[in-house]
């Protein structure tokens, strides 16, 4: 080995330390606005905004690695089937008030009864949890040495009683409408509070954002790009059973000539997942544009659509009114969207879903059927989710492939969701910022950003 | 108190004791054995270096590595009071502070010439009484490319003259700090401070073993961090040994006091204590307060008269620096100066009366350290290596003398004292293949 190799090597090594770090600084985030600081989590924005002030259970790293802030233990006991997490000394919500066991215990029952796919797969498994002390025992109704992963759901987080307290890295302190949220360091975080003072969430082009959301290989210099690992898909669903197939083909027909207008904004969705892994393409024949237009403007038309997907309200109201077209448009906060599930006001509604790449197809087709075909879940749905979940164990990847396309099937058939778009994105981070990482679902890890020191 | 001994594993590793400057300290023993004789017959000489120019192929570093060798072997003459003036090395000249040549009775100009393959030392010495020069002499040594490149490298430590790593072992993570005390039988205690516990130590030869170890109990508020620092203090009152523990994530600091045969708690302090002196022959508490959950000190220095130990009226505070690093020079009890490093990682050093003393040439450290009024140790603040320099700061100067390398990023720095041997303990988070471990290392000086 010459020299200059052996100096390399420890040189390498010694990058790898901030020496005294630096604490202090402001890093300016660009995300959609939120609507509350209730937790929702159901697009890749919102996952990333109550990352920063909600603390997850635990972390799920790219890597698999499983960790914890809030539990200094947890272990699994077979014999028991219990999993007991003991919850830190001493630890408190951002106002100072304690983070206990029994905010543990209410905020896992709160996730458990929420209408999520990981929510109601987590509830089929638990007994009971329990408090005892620091610690909090979920007992399984079945041997499950796989529970701890299950527990990693981003939306599992830890709730405080009052509504003005935070377990995250951040708190809010600041909200200017329309314009800026200011975050301010928690100085209680679980899991040590970060360098960083503040983060200003922007909801506008400008001030110039050090990290941000966008489509991939879109900015080359001066930035990092992080592959998210995630995708968000939006679906038009119609929520009651009596419209009628022109109508509902003349809406679709809109909105895929909307996105044509605007350039092919949005990629093109012709399954209920992603094209390239979903065993079944959905064809949907669209409207001539004199036919949709005709259709639309004999229609009462009132299309509601989740405020996670307020971006799109500038562009489509422009192109309704340059054609003359009468849509009202009616967002909702999805917090607030079940609720509003039996009235018969709501028939049209645009919705997204965010997915994991790695996260296998057949848990994706459960998730839409469980989660998007709301009013509509009936014993049948059911039944082919119970197949879905027999198939799985049979290590046949062909039978499986069979019955997600027997779903993805009766679920087009039935006509209340409609695959429109897909959004790709990647996170990317001015490279004056270093030491950020991304988790499994693509949220960035700001605990240890901080300001380079050299 | 009952004795746990109980082994400890540690790893020591001393330094390597050969270094390849046979010549280059041959050359400088020639030079301190001609002004040895030189002087011989005189009784003490006041003698300083005044000018140092190089002409030959070593860089300033080395320049300064011959010159505190004959310093260092000018300090063992009985007879000789050398007065370190030294400043600077830049471009080939040394920088001296000649405000104090008035006191001297004989001053030095030294030259290193290059004649061909051999390094020369010129050597004339100036008697101020008589105002003329009394003594020139020129010694020659063939110093090899080796030997140079040696010389002009900077991780160098002075094996037998200077700071040198005495000691290394391996402990838990998390230590945030070191002190020791000694017993009634004169044996040293060390006390190893973790975010929740203290581990007593006594040496035994050159082992440190367990003695005993207690709990700290930390309650709300608590701030977690992701870097943990402390500070620890033991001093004798009134015949009672008393053990302050502060840190960065909790806005008090323990009081303990050794009575009855265990560590009993006196009410807590909400600053944390850096030293026990005196001051207009009242004894106080001195510290500073960390900003809660990160590794800086507020902006204000607090006082506590601790006379008593529960009377603690008369409590004020002196405004400074925020501070990455802090410490004090005290000597026989009372106040010298103060040393900072403050956010923008600069070091200031501020007198007793807390003005600060300037101007001084631009200075940069991250952590430090000051032992008595002698020596001050102050790690590097880059990431890209991490390196002690080891200033002296007798006659109220911040002289570099030594500078030593150190693998890993250096945690705490805390003045001590190991196997009669004064000097800095040094903790060290090091990272290999995604594998932590915390080291203790020990760097003394010899002949101190």
């Amino acid at each position: 080995m010459n020299k200059s190799k052996l100096l390399l090597i420890p040189l390498a090594l010694t990058l790898v330390f901030a020496i005294k770090p630096y604490y202090g600084g402001e890093i300016c985030i660009r995300l959609n606005e939120p609507t509350s600081f209730n937790l929702n989590t159901a697009n890749y924005s919102n996952l990333i905004f109550y990352s920063l002030i909600y603390e997850n259970f635990f972390y799920l790293k790219k890597d698999g690695e499983i960790s914890s802030n809030v539990f200094q233990d947890y272990r699994y006991d077979a014999g028991s089937r219990t999993l007991t997490l003991s919850v830190k000394d001493h630890l408190s919500f951002s106002n100072g008030k304690p983070l206990t066991a029994r905010n543990i215990q209410v905020s896992l029952k709160i996730f458990m009864d929420l209408d999520l796919f990981a929510a109601s797969k987590l509830s089929k498994i638990i007994k009971n949890v329990r408090v005892s002390n620091s610690q909090v025992l979920i007992e399984l109704l079945n041997d499950n040495p796989d529970i701890l992963s299950l527990l990693t759901a981003p939306e599992l987080v830890v709730l405080a009683e009052n509504e003005q307290s935070f377990s995250g890295l951040f708190y809010p302190q600041e909200w200017e409408k329309n314009n800026h949220l200011t975050l301010k360091a928690n100085p209680f975080y679980a899991g040590g509070r970060a360098y960083l003072d503040t983060v200003k969430v922007t909801f506008g082009e400008s001030p110039q954002p050090d990290l941000f959301l966008s489509s991939p290989k879109q900015f080359k210099e001066n930035f990092r790009e992080f592959d998210s690992g995630i995708y968000q898909n939006i679906y038009l669903c119609f929520l009651q059973s009596d419209i009628g197939q022109n109508t509902k083909i003349a809406l679709f027909t809109l909105l895929k000539r909307f996105n044509e207008a605007l350039g092919f904004k949005y990629r093109e969705l012709r399954t209920l997942t992603a094209d390239e892994e979903s065993p079944v393409s959905i064809q949907i024949k669209t409207l001539s544009p004199q036919k949709t237009f005709s259709i639309l403007k004999s229609s009462d038309i009132k299309l509601y659509i989740l405020a996670s997907l307020s971006d799109l309200e500038k562009d489509l109201d422009a192109y309704l009114k340059s054609n003359n077209l009468k849509i009202e448009m009616q967002f909702i906060d999805d917090s607030q969207f079940m609720g509003f599930l039996n009235s018969a006001d709501i028939k049209y509604v645009l919705i997204d879903k965010i997915f994991q790449k790695k996260t296998p197809v057949e848990e994706k087709i459960s998730r839409i059927l469980k989660e998007s075909s709301f009013n509509r879940f009936n014993a049948r749905y059911l039944r082919m989710l119970g197949e879905l979940d027999e198939v799985k164990f049979s290590n046949s990847q062909e039978l499986v492939i069979e019955q997600i396309a027997r779903i993805s099937e009766a679920i087009v058939n039935d006509g209340f969701i409609f695959p429109l778009f897909q959004k790709n994105y990647s996170l990317y981070i001015r490279k004056a910022w270093p030491a950020m990482e991304i988790d499994f679902y693509g949220r960035p890890l700001l605990q240890k950003t901080g300001k380079n020191n050299d | 108190m009952k004795k746990v001994i109980c082994p400890l594993l540690l790893l020591f590793l001393y330094q390597a004791a050969a270094f390849g400057q046979q010549n280059a300290e041959a050359l400088v023993a020639e030079s301190a054995a001609f002004l040895s004789t030189f002087f011989k017959n005189r009784y003490d000489i006041r003698v300083a270096v005044v000018r140092f120019e190089n002409d030959s192929e070593l860089s300033d570093t080395a320049m300064q590595k011959i010159y505190q060798m004959l310093v260092s072997r000018l300090e063992n003459e009985k007879n000789i009071h050398v007065s370190d003036l030294l400043l600077n090395f830049t471009a080939g000249q040394g920088e001296f502070n000649l405000s104090r040549v008035n006191d001297l009775q004989f001053l030095l100009n030294l030259k290193l010439i290059q004649n061909k393959s051999k390094t020369g030392l010129g050597l004339t010495v100036f008697s101020r009484l008589q105002d003329k020069i009394v003594a020139v002499k020129y010694f020659e040594k063939n110093l090899s490319p080796g030997e140079m490149e040696y010389l002009n490298t900077r991780d160098f430590a002075f094996s037998e003259l200077g700071f040198s790593k005495l000691l290394e072992f391996e402990s838990k993570k998390n230590l945030m700090d070191i002190r020791s005390i000694p017993e009634g039988d004169g044996q040293e205690q060390y006390f190893f401070y973790y975010p929740d516990e203290i581990v007593v130590y006594l040496a035994s030869e050159t082992r440190l073993e367990k003695f005993s170890q207690f709990k700290l109990e930390w309650t709300r508020p608590l701030y977690p961090v992701l870097h943990y620092e402390g500070r620890l203090l033991l001093f004798y009152l009134k015949q009672a040994l008393v053990l302050t523990a502060g840190n960065n994530f909790s806005p008090s600091a323990q009081v303990l006091t050794w009575r009855d045969g265990q560590w009993q708690e006196l009410p807590k302090i909400d600053f944390v204590p850096f030293q026990f002196l005196l001051l207009n022959q009242n004894p106080y508490l001195v510290g500073a307060r960390y900003e809660e959950g990160k590794n800086y000190f507020k902006d204000k220095i607090y006082f506590l008269p601790f006379a008593d130990l529960a009377d603690r009226s008369g409590a004020y505070e002196k405004k400074a620096y925020p501070a990455m690093a802090l410490d004090f020079s005290v000597q026989d009890g009372q106040l010298q100066a103060m040393h900072v490093i403050d956010r923008n990682y600069t070091y200031h050093l501020l007198t007793s009366e807390f003005e600060e003393k300037s101007p001084l040439p631009e200075k940069k450290g991250a952590s430090l350290a000051a032992s008595g009024g002698q020596w001050l140790a102050v790690s590097d603040y880059t990431r890209t290596s991490d390196q002690l320099f080891f200033y002296d700061i007798r006659d109220g100067g911040q002289k570099l003398v030594y500078t030593g390398k150190v693998s890993g990023e250096i945690q705490f720095l805390a003045a001590g004292v190991w196997q009669k041997t004064m000097g800095f303990w040094v903790g060290i988070r090091q990272r290999q293949d995604d594998q932590e471990r915390f080291v203790v290392q020990f760097w003394g000086k010899h002949d101190e």
